[in-house]
């Protein structure tokens, strides 16, 4: 099943449930429903879907004034880049929102442009960067496990919350690694466990990370696999206690930003153990990178191989 | 406009003088607190609103339980005609505890949700949409009640009033928009900024019904204002309207194009030229239209509102002892 497909179905089941929503934007039970992100989708007679003007400003507000009536609702937004014109809202109004005890439910659910062939708009693909403004949780959605315990778990629930999908992913079949544990809110997921290395993906580069997983697996060097879905209240101390016993990091982050989420993990992993390697993939935007172009995180998968080997002796 | 003949004019037992009253309160409570402005008291930023209290008193008063106002960075005219007492909201400019929201909020965003005030925004056009969220949440509840957003001139700017009438009438929400157009935005008049924005000719491009309120009078703006309000729910319509008004108070400005000061109207701080001094008319500030006071002179007489003046002050005094010692 493709990640879109997939996705869709558990937004479906979701938002059928409640007997109050407003299931609100911009197509989203029209034409192609945001790329087939909202197809379908059916309320309860007490809710309400509304295909709205394009506003994203306004809409934003809009969505925590709904919270403020205590009538739960889900802002489907096309693209990540359209919630720049709503910074304000993200900013002063959850400020006072979060004064009081949330009752309600408010979701922004956006795509994130992050295929390069979109062209200037897919300069910001770094999810975080939205989430960092006011310390807003947010949840990327990489695979087939995050997705269930992240919608399950904060689609619907009292607060405010933003969720993130890849453009790049919608199209691919999804992904659906083995889960060794999660946190309560699902802010860091680990897939395997290994001795010698420690891999943990931070954006949308999960991928990347688990084709570098099983590359690794090949040459019997035995990784542990991390997928940071939020930045905010996330707790490093298990990716730390990996570390210890591993002694070589390797961190993916295809985000573009010159902010990247994984300089908070270096910081605290450094603190207190002394790696063997500590390998950061990151974007190479020394060339042109706002034209129309592959936008992909490159991995040398060899190189980080003979590293690892030479460092555990393998 | 009242039918002067069936005014009860000079009698000070009927419900009526309580509006004049509570514009009297109103008006003296931020010379108090204009008073400790300039003794620097306060940490926060403070938007006073002479000039405003008719509009802020009449909009209170057609109040009801169901109905919810939202406000913005001026807001103590409203805050004070719902909540009736100055303690409170003076608590809150100071911070403590005590205060009406605890001291969390301070002056700019200061809500009070028991008092039907829900939301209040610092910042130009954001508390628009909030209101717009609002009224759709009453709509899909099944809740009657009317949705009454404040905005001024400088922030019916912003592409948020746009934005947010069209939603408005796109969903058929009851609510009203009221837009305090004292002329400034800042230190700049509307001329100085921007071209003239026809916001009549705004609204009906959208298909959203306007009103212009202008006098300061607040029996006529109540009057019209519950004419208003049952349209705007038996219609399920939004209503722009748009309050000509002045905010008292101003300072000069020196630069070497104008070595004498030029002209800036007052936005926040202290009103340097506005004093509560102990003398006869001492709570008016302008002998015009332009005062909303003043305006009561034309339903009352002069000793009866300087009666009802002097006992308000001194019932404000009693409440803030500790404040003002």
């Amino acid at each position: 099943m493709k990640y879109i497909t997939y996705v869709n179905q558990l937004i479906k089941e979701l938002v059928a449930e409640p007997e109050e929503i407003v299931i609100f934007g911009q197509n989203v039970s029209a034409g192609s429903c945001i790329s087939g992100l909202t197809r379908g989708l059916t309320v309860k007679k007490d809710g309400l879907i509304l295909n709205t003007s394009n506003s994203e400003n306004s809409l934003c507000g809009i969505g925590f004034g709904l919270m403020l009536s205590k009538v739960p609702s889900i802002f489907f937004m096309k693209q990540q880049d359209f919630l720049l014109l709503g910074i304000d809202h993200l900013v002063n109004t959850y400020n006072f929102i979060r004064t009081k005890k949330p009752e309600s439910s408010f979701t922004i659910f956006t795509p994130i442009i992050d295929n390069g062939y979109q062209g200037l708009q897919s300069s910001l693909n770094n999810f975080s960067d939205f989430c960092s403004i006011a310390r807003i949780p947010g949840y990327a959605i990489t695979n087939k496990v995050d997705a269930e315990k992240i919608l399950k778990e904060h689609l619907i629930s009292p607060g405010f919350r933003i969720i993130g999908i890849s453009q790049r992913l919608c199209s691919e079949e999804i992904l659906c690694p083995s889960l060794v544990n999660t946190d309560e809110k699902g802010n860091i997921f680990k897939y395997y466990s290994g001795n010698d290395a420690t891999i943990v993906c931070f954006n949308f580069s999960f991928p990347q990370g688990l084709e570098l997983y099983n590359k690794l697996k090949q040459e019997n060097i035995n990784a542990s696999l991390f997928s940071v879905s939020s930045i905010i209240n996330g707790d490093w101390s298990k990716i730390i206690s990996d570390t210890s016993i591993t002694k070589n990091m390797i961190i993916l982050d295809d985000s573009k930003s010159i902010n990247l989420s994984c300089n908070s993990l270096i910081k605290d992993v450094l603190e207190v153990t002394t790696l063997k390697s500590n390998i950061l993939l990151s974007r190479d935007l020394s060339g042109d990178w706002l034209s129309p172009n592959e936008d992909k995180l490159v991995i040398d998968h060899n190189q980080i191989i003979e590293k690892i080997k030479k460092n555990n002796l393998i | 406009m009242l039918n002067d003949s069936t005014f009860p004019k000079n009698n000070s037992n009927t419900n009526s003088f309580k509006l004049a009253q509570e514009v009297i309160r109103i008006r003296l409570s931020q010379m108090l607190i204009n008073e400790l402005i300039k003794k620097k008291e306060f940490k926060i930023p403070i938007h006073l609103a002479f000039g405003h209290e008719a509009i802020a008193v009449a909009i209170s008063n057609i109040m009801d339980k169901d109905d919810q106002l939202v406000l913005s960075h001026r807001n103590i005219h409203y805050n004070l005609a719902r909540l009736k007492l100055l303690k409170p909201e003076l608590d809150e400019y100071y911070l403590k505890k005590s205060g009406l929201a605890k001291g969390i909020l301070g002056s700019m965003n200061l809500a009070n949700e028991d008092k039907g005030i829900i939301y209040t925004s610092s910042i130009l056009g954001n508390n628009l949409s909030v209101a717009a969220g609002l009224a759709l949440g009453k709509k899909v509840k099944n809740e009657t009640g009317l949705v009454t957003v404040v905005t001024g001139d400088g922030a019916m700017e912003e592409g948020s009033f746009y934005e947010t009438l069209v939603f408005l009438k796109s969903n058929s929400l009851s609510s009203f928009i009221i837009v305090e157009n004292n002329d400034w935005s800042l230190a700049t008049s509307i001329n100085e900024r921007r071209s003239h924005i026809d916001i009549e000719k705004l609204c009906e491009s959208i298909g959203v019904d306007y009103e212009r309120l202008e006098g300061n009078d607040v029996y006529a703006y109540q009057k019209k204002m519950i004419e208003l309000k049952k349209y705007a729910i038996e219609n399920k319509q939004p209503i722009c309207i748009e309050v000509n008004l002045t905010t008292l108070g101003f300072w000069r400005m020196k630069t070497n194009e104008f070595p004498l000061g030029k002209f800036v109207n007052y936005h926040a701080g202290n009103a340097p030229d506005i004093n509560l001094l102990d003398s006869y008319n001492f709570f008016i500030i302008d002998n015009s239209e332009k005062d909303p006071v003043y305006v009561l002179k034309k339903y009352f007489d002069d000793n009866l509102i300087n009666e009802t003046s002097k006992r308000i002050l001194n019932e404000l005094k009693c409440e803030l002892k500790e404040e003002i010692k």
